[in-house]
C-alpha cells in the first residue's frame, strides 16, 4: 500500500488554476493518479497504469447538504469527485470521444468562479486591515514580540494584496476573450 | 415596455437563457443539461461547473425555486419573477432575430 502512493505538497496560486489541472494530468499519463487532496496543500498520488484523465477545479464553499447535490450534478455528468482542499474543488474525468472535458461551458461561469475566490481574499484583506497591530509602531513599546507581529501581518497583508490583483488581472484577461 | 425592475438581470448569457428555457417544468440539473443540448440542437452544452453556478445565482435572486429534492437531486422551476425575466429575454432575442433576417439575404 504504501510503496505505490505517494505525496506531494504542491502550492499554486489561484489564477494558476489551469496549469494545476494540466500538471495533475501529466501525472496521471505518468501513471500516478490523484487519489486524494489535503491540507496543508498535500496530494496523494496513487500508482497504476499510465492513463489519459482529465482534472478540473472548481472553487466552492457550501453547507454539507448542498454539497451532496453538487457532487451528485457533477457525477451524473460523468466526473469523479476526488475531494475538497480549502474549497477547491477536484473532478476527474477520462478522456474519451464525444465526452464534455469542462465543466465551465462559459467564459461568464470561468470568471464567476475566480470572483468567488476574489471575494474570500477581499474578506481577509479587509479583516487584516481592522485587526492590523497599529498601535506602537515606535521601537520603545513594552513587548519584544510586538514588531514581529506587525511584520508578520504586513507579509501576510501583502501577499492577500498581491493575490487580488493577480486574480482581478486574470478576470479581465478573461473578459477580453 | 423592458421598464422593469427585471432590467437588471438582461441580456441573459446564452447558457443561463436555455437553462431557464427549459426550467418551464421542474427538472434536476442532468436533466438540464441533457435537455440544453436537445432543445439547441447541440449548439449549447452546459458544463456541470456553469450549470451549479446558474442554479445557485438563479436561486438566490428568486428567478427559479427547489421543487423536489430525490437521490440527493434537486428540482428546481420557474417563478413568476423568472418567467417575467425570460419573457424579456425573448423579447430582446425576437427584437433581434427580425434584425437579423431582414439583412440575411444581404450577407
Amino acid at each position: 500500500m504504501a510503496e505505490n502512493t505517494i505525496r506531494k505538497i504542491k502550492w499554486f496560486f489561484p489564477w494558476q488554476d489551469e496549469q494545476e489541472e494540466a500538471w495533475l494530468m501529466s501525472m496521471s499519463k505518468k501513471g500516478w493518479h490523484l487519489a486524494s487532496v489535503g491540507l496543508p496543500c498535500t496530494y496523494r498520488f496513487r500508482a497504476g497504469e499510465p492513463r489519459d484523465y482529465v482534472y478540473r477545479l472548481d472553487y466552492q464553499t457550501f453547507p454539507n447538504k448542498d454539497k451532496q447535490e453538487y457532487q451528485q450534478l457533477f457525477r451524473d455528468a460523468g466526473w469523479d469527485y476526488i475531494g475538497e482542499m480549502s474549497a477547491w474543488q477536484y473532478f476527474r474525468k477520462e478522456v474519451k470521444e464525444a465526452e464534455p472535458l469542462e465543466i465551465f461551458t462559459d467564459v461568464e461561469s470561468k470568471i464567476a468562479k475566480y470572483k468567488r475566490i476574489l471575494a474570500f481574499l477581499w474578506f481577509f484583506w479587509v479583516i487584516l486591515i481592522v485587526i492590523f497591530p497599529v498601535k506602537g509602531i515606535s521601537i520603545d513599546n513594552p513587548y519584544p514580540w510586538w514588531g514581529a507581529i506587525q511584520v508578520f501581518t504586513l507579509i501576510i497583508w501583502l501577499f492577500f494584496t498581491y493575490n487580488i490583483i493577480r486574480l482581478t488581472l486574470r478576470i479581465r484577461q478573461l473578459k477580453k476573450l | 415596455m423592458l421598464h422593469d425592475d427585471t432590467n437588471k438581470y438582461l441580456p441573459l448569457t446564452e447558457s443561463t437563457c436555455y437553462i431557464m428555457l427549459t426550467l418551464i417544468e421542474p427538472l434536476h440539473g442532468y436533466a438540464v443539461m441533457k435537455k440544453v443540448e436537445e432543445i439547441s440542437k447541440g449548439t449549447v452544452k452546459v458544463g456541470p461547473g456553469t450549470l451549479y453556478g446558474a442554479f445557485t445565482l438563479l436561486e438566490k435572486e428568486g428567478l427559479i425555486i427547489k421543487v423536489k429534492e430525490e437521490n440527493r437531486r434537486k428540482s428546481y422551476v420557474l417563478t413568476p419573477k423568472g418567467k417575467n425575466v425570460l419573457m424579456n429575454q425573448i423579447k430582446r432575442l425576437e427584437i433581434m432575430t427580425q434584425n437579423g433576417l431582414s439583412v440575411i439575404d444581404m450577407l
